[in-house]
């Protein structure tokens, strides 16, 4: 009912804003085939690129500028920024390019196998049976669907052990370049922190809680 | 090959629900994804022991920040330049040239009104839908791209920025304010908090608080 309601208004809005926007012919052949060819090759990877090199031109000099912060905060907030955007957009773009080409490899229909195809069985793995019926006319969107959500469930694994040290190592590389202050008290890396930073951090908070409960109670 | 039901069960689910709407899908996978990669995130920060603290109180609020607005953004900003400029498209108001030309040379009436639909009631030749349709992927692509430059890279960053320093000012405000508190020397209980946390404060506390229970060295 919400949803309904939501999805309702959203349109409203939509059709409102753009009753009142003016006409418009792309008139150009050039603009138009090129439209044409962005609407078949960009899709979520390509988009991660997009997205990642335009963050890249943006986030850091808004974490510069952000003056209701200290200068050091700016700083560190700015490298992490970085390191997060070049750490988060290598591996979105793999993943996400790795598993559509995966799932396009094994969602080949009954026609599309020929006699010299090895492994026909696995090249029709994830054809869905609407495909196979003849229902769902359009594979395309399906094979980008089943391979945008496989490649969740992977960044689900790859975040925490790509993502998150890469984006560690790399804001601590850039400090160091310019020369931030660095926590005096530091640790050495442990295996845990490497290998399962999600037990890591439970721990560290659950830590920083006593210390805070000790302090609270003196 | 023989695939188990559950997994037939899920692929023929995907494709009922996703196969012809792959708006829906960017949008489930990308709300999720953001929520997962942020969890990630605030435990590489949380254990990045190279970071001091102040600056932790700021970074781990930017994180979470950046989650929750980009959710909100997404489906406020990306999801409405998207909905606009395909809405623009499907009621014949942003079209190409070829199209336009089509609808004119079949004097096809109210194009641009608001209950026009193109494809339902311009009679449109196989050709001319073709390229209707690969014109409005086109759109679709550019119109959500563009809003999510604004939406993720510009909006997002200034908002979580604004929300992270407040709290960390928050955050930092209730540290001072413990620091500043001076020791409870009257309890029998109290315990050095100079252990936890050194400050100025803790040190001259304790100090006289060993000294009044102190017997002194002269004690027989």
């Amino acid at each position: 009912m919400c949803s309904f309601g939501i999805s309702n208004m959203a349109n409203y809005i939509t059709t409102s804003i753009a009753g009142v926007l003016p006409s418009a012919t792309v008139k150009g052949e050039k603009a138009n085939k090129r439209l044409a060819w962005i609407g078949k090759h960009i899709s979520s990877p390509q988009n991660r690129l997009i997205l990642g090199a335009s963050a890249l031109m943006s986030q850091p000099f808004i974490d510069l500028n952000n003056k209701r912060v200290d200068e050091d905060t700016r700083k560190i907030s700015a490298a992490r920024t970085v390191a997060k955007i070049i750490a988060g957009t290598a591996t979105g773009f793999l993943v996400r390019y790795g598993c559509i080409k995966a799932i396009d490899y094994c969602s080949l229909l009954p026609s599309q196998i020929t006699k010299s195809m090895k492994n026909p069985r696995l090249r029709m793995l994830f054809t869905p049976d609407s495909a196979i019926a003849g229902v769902l006319k359009d594979l395309g969107q399906y094979k980008k669907a089943l391979g945008s959500f496989i490649a969740l469930g992977v960044m689900m694994i790859t975040n925490f052990m790509i993502d998150a040290p890469l984006t560690r190592f790399l804001t601590n590389k850039f400090a160091d370049k310019y020369g931030l202050k660095q926590n005096p008290n530091k640790k050495r890396e442990t295996p845990e922190t490497i290998l399962f930073p999600l037990v890591a951090a439970v721990k560290t908070v659950k830590a920083e809680k006593e210390n805070w409960k000790g302090a609270k109670n003196a | 090959m023989h695939k188990p039901k559950i997994f037939k069960d899920v692929i023929n689910h995907i494709a009922k629900v996703y196969g012809n709407h792959p708006g829906k899908m960017l949008v489930h996978t990308g709300v999720i994804g953001w929520a997962l990669s942020s969890l990630a995130q605030v435990c590489a920060i949380i254990i990045n022991d190279k970071i001091p603290k102040e600056q932790k109180m700021f970074l781990v609020p930017q994180e979470i920040a950046d989650a929750g607005v980009n959710i909100i953004s997404f489906y406020l900003i990306t999801q409405t330049v998207k909905g606009v400029a395909l809405k623009m498209v499907n009621m014949g108001k942003l079209l190409p040239k070829s199209v336009r030309n089509f609808l004119a040379e079949n004097n096809v009436k109210n194009v641009g009104s608001k209950t026009f639909d193109v494809l339902k009631d311009g009679n449109l030749t196989d050709d001319v839908a073709t390229k209707f349709n690969d014109f409005r992927n086109g759109v679709d692509v550019v119109a959500t791209t563009i809003g999510s430059i604004i939406s993720c890279n510009l909006v997002t960053p200034v908002v979580r920025n604004g929300i992270a320093a407040n709290r960390q000012k928050e955050l930092m405000a209730r540290q001072q304010k413990r620091f500043n508190t001076p020791a409870d020397i009257k309890n029998p209980e109290y315990k050095p908090s100079y252990m936890m946390r050194p400050s100025i404060v803790d040190f001259k506390a304790t100090a006289y608080n060993n000294m009044l229970n102190s017997k002194g060295s002269m004690t027989i």
